[in-house]
């Protein structure tokens, strides 16, 4: 176990009346990726404005590698780098110009793997920001983040607008970034993206955190998906226990299993199958379970 | 904001789409701000009608004035010609129409290019072109909305008219002020439908603006060359504020003069929309060079960033600065020649600016400067609050930038871009006045134009404490600040006022160098004030959130 890069303690955002986020608990140790779900307005950005010091919360404390993010927020950004989900930038100002500008107020470059992402992510420099298109602006917020090498990098939905090419090219550079040691707060919507590069996933819902471990663990905790072609007359799976969601559609079922499948197993040994499937769920499945995406009901029923 | 639209595709609306749906969204936006601005034409001219007749209450005083003031050429060339001084409504005519036409100028250019560049800027236009609108059709319901907000804005200042008119005093019938009202809006009028079609041509709102404003300054040298009385009186036809000032509402009723401010607006209007259906959303007809080599200068950090963002709005104001000075320079010496012991003495003097001749002159002239270098401030702070409004700042601080660091270099450059807009003041004026012999000294003009930043640094300091609190109101409290002080100047400049009310105007402290020597005691307070004000709201923006919009 490295150190820790980010903690959270209680932290909370309210407005009025409502609680943007409310009491957090988070820690992300050194060197992890880290996806942070959640669908929109789920408190997100707010988590990651906390913790960039833009907004004061309103109890508890975040932390970056253990300097307090509203009262140290210099000290911390020395070590940190962001990139915002919606990449507002000076349109008079080009793309290089752009770089230039947010590499010197960082303090540090690495000029070398600047270059490299500026052509790996294909950005003309030489545009103004006004002419760029919402996938190349982020292009450049993005190149802006990863050539400080920060220890920590937070990136807030950050391949809005990308598309599936860059969206690989983004995928290579945080893959380097773990080689490399740093740590990533990616928070998206794209489960793939997340279960491709993510370590642990932690999940908010209306300002909470529900999920928070690795995807191994967080499935153990979920249903398995099972479903049997059978031969002769389909067995009643309702009463067994750990099954629900049983759905018979001609010869085949599909139902959800959570715990153990040995009593599944032994109904099904004793009536007449010819095709068995089973998968894990997906994160999307993991996080439609959580907010009931209404595609899969069982699923839903059985992570409750 | 797109109300209109949800209402005709509510179920049970099959078919309703809203024609005018564009108009209404337009409309809601310039009405609003048309109210306002009415409300302050309305009291600009009620107290400038009210106090000529308090003080100037014999036929006396008021022969004097209108022999002081009523043929003389420099005066003439810069406000405007001035019969009748010696009626209240010839007086008010002299008095506030050369400020409101040119404040109804501003107002349009900045109204039109707002609400059509402007919304095109930022995406919203889109969406609307994305109903079932066409371009044509859309650009013709915004000037429709627009013609809403101008509407209103003549309405409001023709009633305030009207109600100023009843006093017995001032005695003007419902007519002449409703006739009034509509020439000092006329290029109100005019400005939307130029900033409409510039909105057209340039592919961003500030150049919109840029082009519309040059177009202004050009009309009103024009004008001003027409009225300087070298014999090219026949020039006031080639301008559109030439033509507002042969409307000549109160004294010589020339309605004709409506034809030309009509077919302009008209043929205007129908470019607009003709170039909205031809060309590209988003593009303007002069391309924005989408390339250009990178300018790696001062990319350093939030001061030399600041003097980037701004450079471009600051170059236009110091122009403005330049011109105005130079001008004013060149008439101070004949105007001083005619108002030596005559009683428009005693209305320089109420400004604050002693003794007779080019100084006195200049030291008037100069206020208006204070005016253009407040108005210079105003946009800093404007565009400060921009820069968090519009989620760019948080690209600074979320990097090892702090809130100190950003604001404090922005203030610096703020106040070191005030004191240059001064200094160019001063040499301009300076150089203007040593070319007719004037004999006014160059320190003394220097002087003057630095004596021109205090006020600008309190409406600084005061907008600063508004972003700090209420980050939100930061724009409404310098532009109110700023035309409450210019309403308090005007009115103060005539009548006796309260000097409660006097103290309450960022211009009122100022003395009216060159014609005094600078009040640097009283600079020093009010740039105390604006440090003070400056640093609480530095406090407060330390401690709040920050608020995108």
């Amino acid at each position: 176990m490295g150190a820790t890069a980010i903690r959270t303690q209680g932290l909370t955002k309210r407005y009025g009346n409502v609680a943007a986020l409310d009491h957090l608990d988070l820690e992300v140790t050194q060197g992890e990726v880290v996806g942070y779900l959640g669908p929109n307005g789920a408190g997100k950005t707010t988590t990651i404005r906390l913790l960039l010091g833009l907004i004061n919360p309103t109890e508890g404390r975040g932390e970056i590698f253990g300097l307090n993010c509203w009262r140290q927020p210099v000290q911390a950004h020395g070590r940190l780098a962001f990139v915002a989900g919606e990449a507002n930038l000076w349109p008079s100002l080009t793309g290089g110009e752009t770089l230039r500008l947010l590499g010197r107020v960082q303090g540090r470059v690495d000029e070398a793997y600047r270059d490299e992402l500026v052509a790996r992510f294909e950005l003309d420099p030489a545009k103004k920001v006004r002419a760029y298109s919402k996938g190349n602006r982020q292009k450049v917020i993005l190149i802006a983040a990863l050539m400080t090498r920060a220890d920590l990098l937070v990136l807030d939905e950050p391949t809005s607008g990308l598309d599936p090419l860059m969206e690989q090219a983004f995928r290579g550079s945080i893959r380097e970034a773990r080689d490399r040691g740093q740590t990533v707060f990616l928070s998206s919507h794209i489960m793939s993206e997340v279960e491709a590069l993510c370590d642990r996933v932690a999940i908010l819902r209306e300002g909470k955190l529900v999920e928070m471990g690795t995807l191994a663990q967080m499935r153990h905790l979920s249903a398995l998906t099972v479903e049997a072609t059978f031969e002769g007359p389909v067995p009643d799976l309702s009463g067994v226990p750990g099954v629900s969601s049983v759905q018979v559609d001609g010869r085949v079922v599909r139902c959800q299993v959570r715990g153990p499948v040995a009593p599944l197993l032994k109904v099904l040994a004793n009536a007449d199958v010819t095709e068995l499937l089973s998968r894990e769920p997906s994160l999307e499945e993991l996080f439609l379970a959580q907010y009931g995406g209404g595609q899969d009901q069982g699923v839903q029923h059985a992570a409750r | 904001m797109l109300h209109a639209e949800h209402a005709a595709w509510a179920p049970g609306h099959p078919a309703a789409r809203s024609p005018v749906a564009i108009v209404r969204l337009t409309a809601r936006k310039a009405v609003r701000s048309g109210a306002i601005w009415g409300y302050i034409f309305g009291l600009a001219i009620a107290s400038s009608a009210v106090s000529y007749t308090r003080l100037y209450k014999t036929p006396a005083q008021r022969d004097a004035l209108a022999a002081a003031y009523g043929s003389d050429k420099a005066t003439s060339a810069l406000f405007g010609p001035a019969p009748q001084l010696q009626t209240v409504a010839g007086f008010t005519v002299f008095k506030i129409s050369m400020t409101l036409i040119i404040l109804g100028a501003v107002w349009g250019l900045l109204t039109s290019t707002r609400l059509l560049r402007g919304e095109e800027d930022n995406g919203r236009w889109e969406l609307l072109l994305a109903g079932q609108y066409t371009r044509a059709g859309a650009a013709a319901q915004a000037l429709g909305g627009l013609g809403a907000g101008v509407f209103t804005l003549w309405a409001i200042t023709g009633l305030l008219t009207v109600l100023t008119g009843l006093d017995s005093a001032v005695s003007i019938g419902a007519g002449p002020a409703l006739y009034f009202a509509l020439a000092m809006v006329a290029t109100a009028v005019m400005f939307l439908a130029v900033g409409a079609l510039t909105s057209q041509v340039a592919a961003t709102r500030r150049q919109a603006a840029s082009y519309a404003a040059w177009f202004l300054g050009a009309s009103y040298a024009v004008r001003l060359i027409a009225d300087a009385g070298l014999g090219l009186h026949g020039l006031i036809w080639a301008s559109p504020l030439g033509w507002v000032e042969e409307l000549r509402p109160l004294t010589a009723p020339q309605p004709a003069a409506l034809v030309p401010v009509a077919a302009f607006t008209a043929v205007l209007a129908a470019a607009t929309v003709r170039l909205a259906g031809t060309r590209d959303v988003g593009a303007g007809l002069v391309p924005d060079r989408a390339s250009r080599r990178s300018q790696l200068r001062l990319l350093g950090g939030p001061a030399g960033l600041a003097v980037r963002l701004v450079r471009p709005a600051v170059i236009g104001w110091w122009v403005a600065i330049a011109i105005s000075a130079l001008l004013f320079g060149l008439i101070a010496r004949s105007a001083g020649g005619t108002i030596s012991g005559s009683s428009v003495q005693q209305v320089f003097a109420k400004l604050g600016a002693q003794g007779s001749g080019a100084e006195a002159v200049l030291g008037v002239c100069f206020l208006i400067l204070a005016v253009l270098v407040a108005f210079t401030a105003a946009g800093q702070l404007t565009a400060a609050r921009s820069e968090e409004s519009a989620g760019r700042l948080d690209h600074l601080l979320a990097r090892p930038v702090s809130r100190w660091r950003w604001l404090g270099s922005r203030l610096l450059v703020a106040v070191v871009v005030l004191l240059a807009s001064g200094v160019v003041a001063g040499v301009f004026g300076w150089a203007g006045a040593a070319s007719q012999h004037a004999g006014v000294s160059f320190t003394a003009m220097v002087e003057a134009g630095v004596n021109l930043t205090p006020p600008a640094i309190t409406i600084s300091g005061i907008g600063v404490l508004a972003f700090g609190v209420r980050p939100r109101v930061t724009s409404a409290v310098v532009y109110a600040l700023l035309a409450w002080s210019l309403l308090v100047l005007i009115v103060g400049s005539i009548g006796s006022t309260s000097h409660w009310i006097l103290d309450t105007s960022v211009f009122h402290q100022m003395g009216s160098a060159p014609a005094t020597s600078p009040h640097w005691a009283a600079d020093g307070v009010m740039a105390a004030i604006g440090v003070a004000a400056a640093l609480i709201g530095g406090i407060a923006f330390n401690r709040r959130d920050l608020q995108a919009e």
